[in-house]
């Protein structure tokens, strides 16, 4: 195989070195280390040895010619006789790289320059940083815009991203008028600005249709106290949002059309294998919908006690990030604020969502008696561009039959 | 600035002929001069000649003159030495040749690897195998080495392998030897460094009780050239070594040269003479006779461990070759210097000594020649294929104790460099 | 100082060489001293042919020790002598760091003023040229530090050929640093274009994007960064700070006013280096303009490595536009 030697920096950081005289010529059949050219560097003249044994096959530079270190100077043909030590340091010396340079001994002598910078892995974008700071994020120069125009930093919502206050942020709190001693203004930022926007967003690209149904949930209430009392029960909450989610969970499967999205930018509907449901909960910060995941696989037990974490967790404000995503339909209980019935607006990207109202007792007919009953309405909006009205009432149909009439469980 | 100069010789009747060794016993026993005698009181001995160009020329004659220990010529005949006499086997010098040929191939093989861009530089020998290997093969296991950056032959008696030599010089690391086992301790670059070290580990000897005994006690050998004599710190040496009584020999390979200054630009007096002035005996021995080496650093170090050092020994010899592989010294000294001096070369007064006296026989020489045959060839492979330390070197072993911040400065770095995708510039 | 002709290109040793031998024609006083640099002309040439023309009285070999150099140069500056002293690498001048500085930095302020110590010191400094340990080192942080002294840093031929003659001209002691691993770059060197004072920074490449800021062999790095964000679309502004004692940063504030940016690049260690105080001052005067804090890439606060990791210590491009990537990320 042919070797090619290339120029080595012979004293300490030389660049180049003139080419005084070859000692051998193409042809020659040379020895290990035997000198094979003279050179002259700026400090020295130096003779250089044969790294390798074999014919020389080409000479690279001319007697007075100025080569640079790193460039080849000589091609010499081993033969099959030379046994190259295996380099765990990459490409041979004075052998060509796959850049087409010549490499010599990495670092010796200053290198030549690199003209291009080196391609870098795509690095992970770290998600913005929620607004938590005490102190508003202004650069210097922004602060003292705020303070030559007068404006409170910590009454400017920061719209940087991390929620950094930008020169336009204080400018527009500047023109703003001073605030009439009779109102508080309260800056929009945080949770509110979030649910603020989702909801907008929501509302004004989803048509919504509201259905309302009223049921009798009398036998549910009654198989509640039932259950309350078994081991299994022992120790968990059975609530009517329990065998509502349930309930909702045993519906899907004969409308899955609820249980989708609309997805504007692929131009689908997107269908849902599973249901991650979530609840809407209402916490000091503000409203929540944390999600059940994988809800459609869980028994009434295990319901019971996922939405007991869940509210826990909402209570404290400890939900995890993830259970705040992901969600394909909710339910809200406006019941427990004894609200009878509402028009729920859809969680965005979400096609369906229940309102679950307060259970009263009412009066009811049954077999021709007017008599009390433990009575509720359900309201179910739906996007309009998946579901239509038939596929809405079913659905909605199914769950109040289900509350009503619990044992028709086993037909779904 | 006009000729320094020098002051009129002053004699009195105690006072020494020119020339004349400042000591004057046989091989066993005392010193002459008693360490704890007058200093001043005796007649200032203007040694030597009275003008610079004299003292040159005197400087210059350094394999001649009455206290100069040699015992082989340079045209290989034993001679005999008042105080220094040695008994050798024939086996024994045959040693003595193979060690040295074998490490003047493993220097001339390192040089030319540097030629050929394979060692970003190599510091040369050639010549000074001899000083090394005599006082190298002097040393008993319990001594302790500290050397310059040229000491290859004094490596090679310690059992140090040649290729963990080449580290250094290829760039990998900054010696990676242990000390400890070898009693050879890591090369020095800022010259004349090692001398206070090797006087507080000579220190340490005596601390540790480890005198008294020629055979047993332990003493220290440091090695410099004459260039580094003119360092503070190895004048700072002399003293410590002297109040303290330190165990150590402080060898000097006067090599004539450091880098472009010759001699003169050092001293004005034979270096061996220093020691005096420090209150130690100084020696001069040729530097090219491993048989001469041999005896006076064994005496030396054999005075060190009873516990009578420092002493002082002056190793005539010639840098052969350049000061490293950067320097070129055809700017300047001579060619005839060169070729005078291998008129005295160490090896080969020891190969023609072997054959005129039937000491060795063909096969001898033949299989020393393998064998550096076969030495170079190994450390050519063991060059070519060393190792690229990764960038968590440059953070490695800072502190002994842990360090957060280096910890944090080295995550930080291996991440962004992590962050590259894979090219060959790296 | 003069010349005639038009511009010549010389290496940047070459440029030492010449202004050297300019300053020993113009002052008989002026005398050179140090390790190796009469009969073989310097380890790197620098003092190449200046026995032979002005003599072994104004060239001296001197023994080997860095203190005896230093401390002899002293003496001879009492004695109205203008000593340009050399220690022959960067990792050598240890030994005189005592002679620099309670006795190189102190004459004048001792006796105020009644005794000068009109000495150069000059340090080839730096890495990159794959060599042993104690050759690669950049103490300029040290001397910087040290009231009394001045300290420079040339980048580039043309520099080094008017700020030695500067240097030595001055009559304060100056530590005169010199890139070893440009020593071999050329430039042209156009004798009729007066050079700019020798204790100024120059602004050496024009831009709006960032500041950024270096010194000595760094200068070329930074210089290759520009070139190559340029193709990004990035134009940085780039300084070449020269005089390290005393800083010139008027310059300095000027542009980051302008830019709102600043990257310092140096390869000395960055833990209480020079460059912190140059952020530290630019801070205090731009902070009303800073529009990301500044940012430093220097060596890494270790010993210098086995020259077979320097090119990961060393600061390069892609180090150099990553800071700036990151001061745009703000």
């Amino acid at each position: 195989m042919t070797s090619i030697f290339a120029l080595p920096d012979v004293g300490e950081g030389l660049t180049e070195a003139e080419i005084v005289r070859w000692l051998v010529a193409p042809g020659d059949t040379l020895t290990l280390n035997q000198i094979i050219v003279e050179i002259e560097t700026a400090k020295a003249a130096v003779e250089l040895p044969s790294p390798y044994a074999g014919v020389v096959t080409e000479l690279f530079a001319e007697p007075g010619a100025t080569v640079a270190v790193g460039s080849p100077l000589i091609a010499i043909d081993a033969g099959d006789a030379v046994v190259q030590p295996t380099a765990e340091i990459g490409p041979e010396i004075g052998a060509e790289g796959p850049d087409g340079r010549i490499t010599t001994l990495v670092g010796y002598g200053p290198r030549t320059a690199t003209m291009t910078r080196r391609p870098r892995k795509p690095l992970a974008v770290a998600p913005a940083a929620e607004d938590q700071a005490s102190v508003p994020l202004a650069k210097p120069p922004v602060r003292k815009l705020a303070k030559e125009l007068g404006i409170d930093l910590s009454t400017v919502l920061g719209s940087g991203n991390g929620g950094v206050i930008t020169r336009e942020d204080v400018r527009r709190a500047a023109t703003e008028p001073i605030a009439d001693p009779g109102q508080r203004r309260e800056p929009v930022r945080g949770m509110r600005k979030a649910t603020a926007a989702a909801v907008v967003s929501s509302a004004f690209t989803a048509p919504h249709v509201t259905m309302f149904l009223t049921v009798d949930v009398t036998a549910m209430m009654q198989l509640r106290a039932r259950l309350a009392g078994r081991p299994v029960f022992r120790g968990v909450k059975l609530t009517p949002l329990t065998f509502t989610a349930r309930a909702l969970c045993l519906a899907v499967r004969r409308t899955p059309e609820v249980n989708a999205s609309w997805d504007q930018a692929s131009g689908e509907i997107v269908y849902f294998d599973y249901v991650h449901l979530g609840i809407a909960a209402d916490t000091p910060r503000g409203l929540v919908v944390p999600k059940i995941r994988h809800a459609e696989r869980m028994s009434l037990h295990e319901l019971a006690l996922a939405l007991e974490e869940l509210a826990s967790a909402a209570r404290d404000g400890s939900t995890a990030p993830g259970d705040m995503l992901g969600g394909t339909i909710t339910i809200t209980n406006v019941g427990v604020f004894g609200i009878d019935t509402g028009t729920p607006i859809l969680n965005p990207g979400e096609s369906a969502i229940l309102a679950l109202g307060a259970i009263r007792e009412q009066p009811w007919v049954v077999d021709g008696a007017v008599v009390p009953r433990q009575v509720c309405q359900l309201a179910l909006s739906v996007d309009h561009r998946v579901v239509d009205g038939a596929q809405g009432s079913r659905f909605l149909s199914d769950i109040g039959a289900l509350l009503t009439d619990p044992a028709l469980a086993f037909t779904f | 600035m006009p000729p320094r100069k020098r002051a009129p010789s002053r004699s009195s009747p105690g006072a020494k002929p020119v020339g004349s060794p400042i000591v004057g016993q046989p091989t066993v026993g005392p010193i002459v001069e008693p360490l704890a005698g007058p200093i001043v009181g005796t007649a200032m001995e203007v040694d030597g000649p009275h003008n610079p160009q004299q003292v040159i020329a005197g400087l210059r004659a350094t394999s001649e003159g009455e206290d100069l220990v040699q015992l082989l010529t340079p045209e290989g005949q034993r001679v005999s030495h008042p105080r220094f006499d040695l008994e050798i086997s024939a086996a024994d010098i045959q040693a003595f040749y193979r060690d040295m040929v074998l490490v003047r191939r493993l220097d001339r093989e390192a040089n030319v690897l540097q030629r050929q861009g394979q060692l970003g530089l190599w510091a040369p020998l050639l010549g000074q195998e001899a000083a090394q290997i005599g006082a190298g093969r002097a040393m008993a296991p319990q001594d302790m080495a500290f050397p310059s950056y040229r000491e290859h032959g004094v490596a090679w008696c310690r059992g140090v392998n040649p290729t963990e030599l080449f580290g250094i010089f290829r760039g990998i690391d900054q010696g990676s030897w242990d000390p400890h086992s070898t009693g050879f301790q890591l090369y020095a670059v800022v010259v004349g460094t090692q001398c206070l070290h090797a006087t507080g580990y000579a220190m340490g000897q005596r601390l540790d009780g480890k005198i008294g005994n020629a055979e047993t006690g332990e003493a220290t050998i440091c090695f410099f050239g004459d260039g580094a004599t003119s360092q503070g710190d190895v004048h700072e040496a002399f003293v410590w070594a002297a109040v303290y009584d330190a165990p150590v020999v402080f060898f000097c390979q006067n090599n004539q040269w450091a880098i472009s200054a010759s001699l003169d630009h050092q001293t004005r007096v034979p270096l061996y003479r220093r020691a005096r002035g420090y209150g130690f005996p100084g020696i001069r021995v040729d530097g090219n006779d491993v048989l001469a080496v041999f005896a006076v650093t064994q005496w030396a170090l054999r005075e060190c461990r009873t516990g009578n050092g420092p002493v002082l020994i002056e190793a005539c010899t010639y840098r052969m070759d350049a000061h490293t592989t950067s320097d070129d010294p055809t700017r300047y000294r001579l060619a005839d210097e060169l070729e005078e001096w291998k008129l005295k070369d160490p090896v080969e007064r020891v190969r023609v000594h072997l054959v005129r006296e039937g000491l060795a026989q063909p096969e001898f020489f033949a299989g020393v020649a393998n064998e550096a045959d076969e030495l170079a060839r190994r450390l050519r492979d063991y060059c070519m294929s060393m190792p690229v330390p990764g960038p968590e070197r440059i953070f490695s072993n800072i502190y002994a104790e842990a360090s957060p911040s280096i910890d944090a400065a080295r995550a930080d770095y291996l991440a962004y460099h992590a962050s590259f995708v894979e090219d060959e510039r790296r | 100082m003069s010349g005639t002709g038009g511009p010549q290109t010389i290496t940047l040793a070459k440029g030492l060489n010449q202004g050297l031998r300019a300053a020993m024609e113009a002052n008989p006083r002026v005398i050179v001293m140090g390790e190796d640099i009469g009969k073989l002309g310097g380890v790197f040439r620098i003092t190449d042919g200046l026995q032979k023309d002005f003599g072994e009285q104004r060239v001296l070999d001197t023994p080997l020790g860095e203190s005896g150099i230093i401390g002899t140069a002293v003496g001879l500056a009492l004695r109205g002598y203008r000593p340009v002293c050399e220690i022959q690498f960067d990792g050598f001048i240890y030994p005189a760091f005592d002679q620099i500085v309670t006795q190189l930095a102190r004459f004048h302020y001792r006796s105020q003023g009644k005794l000068r110590m009109p000495v150069v010191v000059r340090v080839p400094h730096g890495g990159g040229i794959g060599a042993v340990e104690h050759h690669s080192e950049s103490p300029e942080s040290y001397f910087a530090h040290t009231p009394g002294i001045k300290v420079v840093a040339c980048a580039n031929a043309v520099d080094a050929y008017w700020m030695i003659q500067q240097a030595i001209a001055c009559d304060d002691p100056v530590i005169f640093f010199e890139p070893k691993r440009r020593y071999w770059e050329k430039a042209a060197l156009d004798l009729t274009s007066a050079p700019p004072p020798l204790f100024s920074s120059q602004l050496v490449r024009s831009g709006t994007t960032a500041t950024v800021v270096a010194y000595g062999p760094m200068v070329r790095t930074v210089l290759d960064a520009a070139t190559i964000a340029e193709q990004d679309g990035q134009q940085l502004e780039v300084i070449d700070l020269r005089t390290l004692s005393p800083l010139d940063l008027a310059p300095v504030f000027d542009s980051v006013r302008r830019t709102g940016r600043l990257i310092c690049v140096s390869e000395a260690p960055g833990e209480a280096s020079l460059i912190g105080e140059l952020a530290a001052r630019v801070s205090q005067e731009c902070f009303y303009s800073l529009e990301a804090p500044v940012l430093r890439v220097t060596g890494f606060d270790t010993p210098y490595p086995p020259a077979k990791c320097e090119e990961d210590y060393l600061p390069d491009v892609d180090r150099i536009l990553d800071a700036v990537d990151r001061a745009l990320g703000y």
